[in-house]
């Protein structure tokens, strides 16, 4: 691959943290390939965004249109393709965050490229570039190879990347015409909403007891209000408890949810999805329970029992109470 | 309106242990219990709704073996008016990109108004086919939507950023959209609605029709493929407390108070 492309994310006028990361990944790879690094902006004001990017890239590319404001996909598949459509030898990078979710797969087949998405490591085996994918539940791993497409598309997810600025690229962005203004788009943005709030703030909880598909179909919600009062804590959960109306949204751990930053997290029956474990990453204590030695919890956690909840819970309970007293 | 809803069937790792294959690209999926993708419970749900809301037809599809039958004769029992199995054993192996192609190729001859999927599966997480679908039929595409009105041809639909925020979008109208999961709530399917369905006719759909061969499947027809699959070490990580339920209870406890948090 000739070439490396890092498409720049923003949202509400500022960049995204997935750019750097993209970034990072680049850096990486660029010399394993003798690649030069190219960012893409795609943006409604693209001098404000760039003056950050060239600190950093050495060359910039820039599409500047007023629809180009908030994420649009069909705008961004329509700009990407103006830009790449009659390239070969490439890698396109891009942060598996929600926007790119959306715009990854068209992409790839309008600019006929092979798509690995939410990469976590890449890997050169005989010389070709393959990704690190999470599969079956996130339990285990997966070297994936492009098969020798010239032109690669990768969607890496967050946190996998870190980044270190240098601020010494001094580069240059070079505006190219928008493709947009005789096009009319089939997708417009209307408004931001904000999840609705409630009367526990799990944000600011010192200790929280969450809990997850692990409690069963018709659980005693109960029993773990119970727990999370008798610790002094809150009750959380994962997201499968909040699509089945179990509690509601503002209890919800997660990318999606809420980030905590509990002193300590206790996960009952919560696998540790990459999703979930993203929402406490702040946490200096997380105790996980599982029936599952294999769960991916037990990673990111610093104690853990292999247990059935079902009797855990209860048992945990009643020593705590002894301990109190 | 005329709806047409794509569904997986995948093997339910959640819970179970699992182990690597021989060849090494794969995990042993023989002991494993298949099922309906949940996020596509989710899509099976939201097409009927719609349907009940906005009169018209759903049409269930499925890229899958013989066995798969059953999640398609739920997803009549759970609203579908008609289904239809995609399969040939040469694809076996198929990445998102031949799935999204062999649903293409059979959707290509059928008016839409609106195809809804799940966003991703839980077995590849690959999220590519709504998309993919979508930039190969022509027709504009959205995921992680979580709500969903139609108006004046246009679908007008709430989807997930990140953090609790949502972003309200306009979309035209044929369309495909992929569901987030929470956006409803499924259905429950009694063992007599499934009898009820019993007898309609769920065909089966081969490469010929689809005007597709072998090479273009499978493996030989995938834009990526898998090289090698590898369990992470086990225990990496946490301090796994051992000992009865009783023992590790206490131990916990005394780790809480430790912290100082009792
Ligand atoms: C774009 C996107 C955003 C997302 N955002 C979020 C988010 O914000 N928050 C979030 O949580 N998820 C999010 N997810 C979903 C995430 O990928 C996982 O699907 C989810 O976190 C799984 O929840 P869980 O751990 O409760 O369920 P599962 O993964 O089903 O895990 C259940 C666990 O319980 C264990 N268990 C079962 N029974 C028992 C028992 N009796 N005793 C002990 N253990 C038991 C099992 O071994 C298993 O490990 C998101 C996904 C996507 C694609």
């Amino acid at each position: 691959m000739k070439n490396i492309y890092v498409l720049a994310e923003h949202r509400k006028g500022t960049l995204r943290d997935t750019t750097w990361e993209a970034l990072a990944a680049a850096r990486t790879l660029a010399p394993q390939f003798g690649a030069e690094i190219t960012c893409i902006l795609l943006s409604n004001d693209a001098s404000t965004i760039s003056d950050r990017l060239v600190q950093e890239f050495s060359k910039v590319i820039a599409i500047e249109d007023p629809s180009l404001e908030t994420f649009n996909s069909d705008a961004c598949i329509k700009c990407l393709v103006s830009i790449l459509g009659d390239k070969s030898d490439y890698l396109l990078l891009m942060g598996n965050s929600n926007s790119v979710i959306e715009l990854a797969p068209g992409l790839s087949i309008t600019l006929d490229a092979a798509l690995a998405t939410d990469c976590f490591g890449f890997d050169v085996v005989d010389g070709a570039l393959c990704a690190l994918r999470q599969i079956y539940s996130y339990k285990v791993n997966a070297l994936v190879s492009f098969k020798g497409a010239a032109k690669m598309v990768a969607t890496l997810r967050s946190g996998s990347f870190p980044f270190t600025p240098t601020a010494q690229a001094g580069g240059s962005v070079e505006k190219m015409e928008s493709p947009l203004k005789s096009e009319k788009l089939r997708k417009v943005f209307v408004s931001y909403e904000e999840a609705e709030k409630g009367d526990v703030d799990i944000s600011t909880a010192e200790i929280i007891v969450s809990v997850g598909r692990g409690i069963g179909d018709e659980p005693d919600m109960d029993v773990y209000q119970s727990l999370a009062d008798t610790v002094g804590g809150v009750l959380a959960c994962s997201r499968p408890i909040v699509d089945k109306n179990l509690l509601p949204k503002y209890h919800q751990v997660g990318t999606s949810g809420i980030e905590v930053k509990p002193k300590i997290y206790l996960a009952l029956g919560i696998s540790g999805a990459f999703q979930h474990v993203g929402g406490i990453k702040g946490s200096p204590l997380i105790i996980a329970v599982n029936k599952d030695a294999r769960a991916p919890i037990f990673r990111v956690a610093q104690y853990g029992v292999v247990a059935d909840i079902n009797d855990m819970v209860p048992a945990l309970e009643e020593k705590i109470k002894e301990i109190k007293g | 309106m005329k709806i047409i809803t794509c569904m997986k069937w995948i093997p339910d790792t959640s819970e179970a242990e699992l182990s690597i294959a021989s060849g090494g690209k794969d995990i042993k999926k023989d002991d494993l219990d298949y099922d309906l993708n949940d996020w596509d419970r989710f899509a099976i749900e939201e097409a009927v709704q719609l349907k009940e809301k906005y009169d018209g037809e759903v049409t269930a599809i499925s890229v899958a073996p013989e066995d798969a039958e059953e999640m398609l004769r739920e997803c009549l029992a759970r609203g579908a008016d008609e289904a239809f199995q995609i399969w040939n054993d040469a694809f076996e192996g198929s990445d998102g990109f031949v799935i999204a192609r062999a649903l293409a190729e059979f959707i290509r001859k059928r008016p839409f108004d609106i195809i809804v999927t799940g966003t991703l599966a839980e077995d590849d997480g690959g999220g590519q086919v709504g998309g993919m679908l979508g930039a190969m039929l022509g027709v504009p595409s959205a995921t992680l939507v979580s709500r969903i009105e139609i108006a004046d041809g246009k679908a007008r639909f709430r989807r997930e950023l990140e953090g609790g925020l949502y972003e309200n979008i306009e979309m035209e109208l044929p369309a495909v959209i992929s569901v987030a999961t929470g956006l409803n709530e499924p259905r429950f399917v009694s063992i007599r609605a499934v009898r009820k369905v019993a007898s309609i006719d769920i065909p089966t759909v081969d490469l010929d029709e689809l005007g597709l061969d072998e090479s273009q499947v499978g493996h030989s027809g995938s834009r990526i493929s898998v090289e090698k699959v590898f369990l992470p070490p086990e225990g990496e990580g946490a301090e796994i407390i051992k000992g009865s339920t009783e023992e590790a209870a206490a131990r916990l406890a005394e780790i809480l108070k430790e912290k100082g948090v009792l």
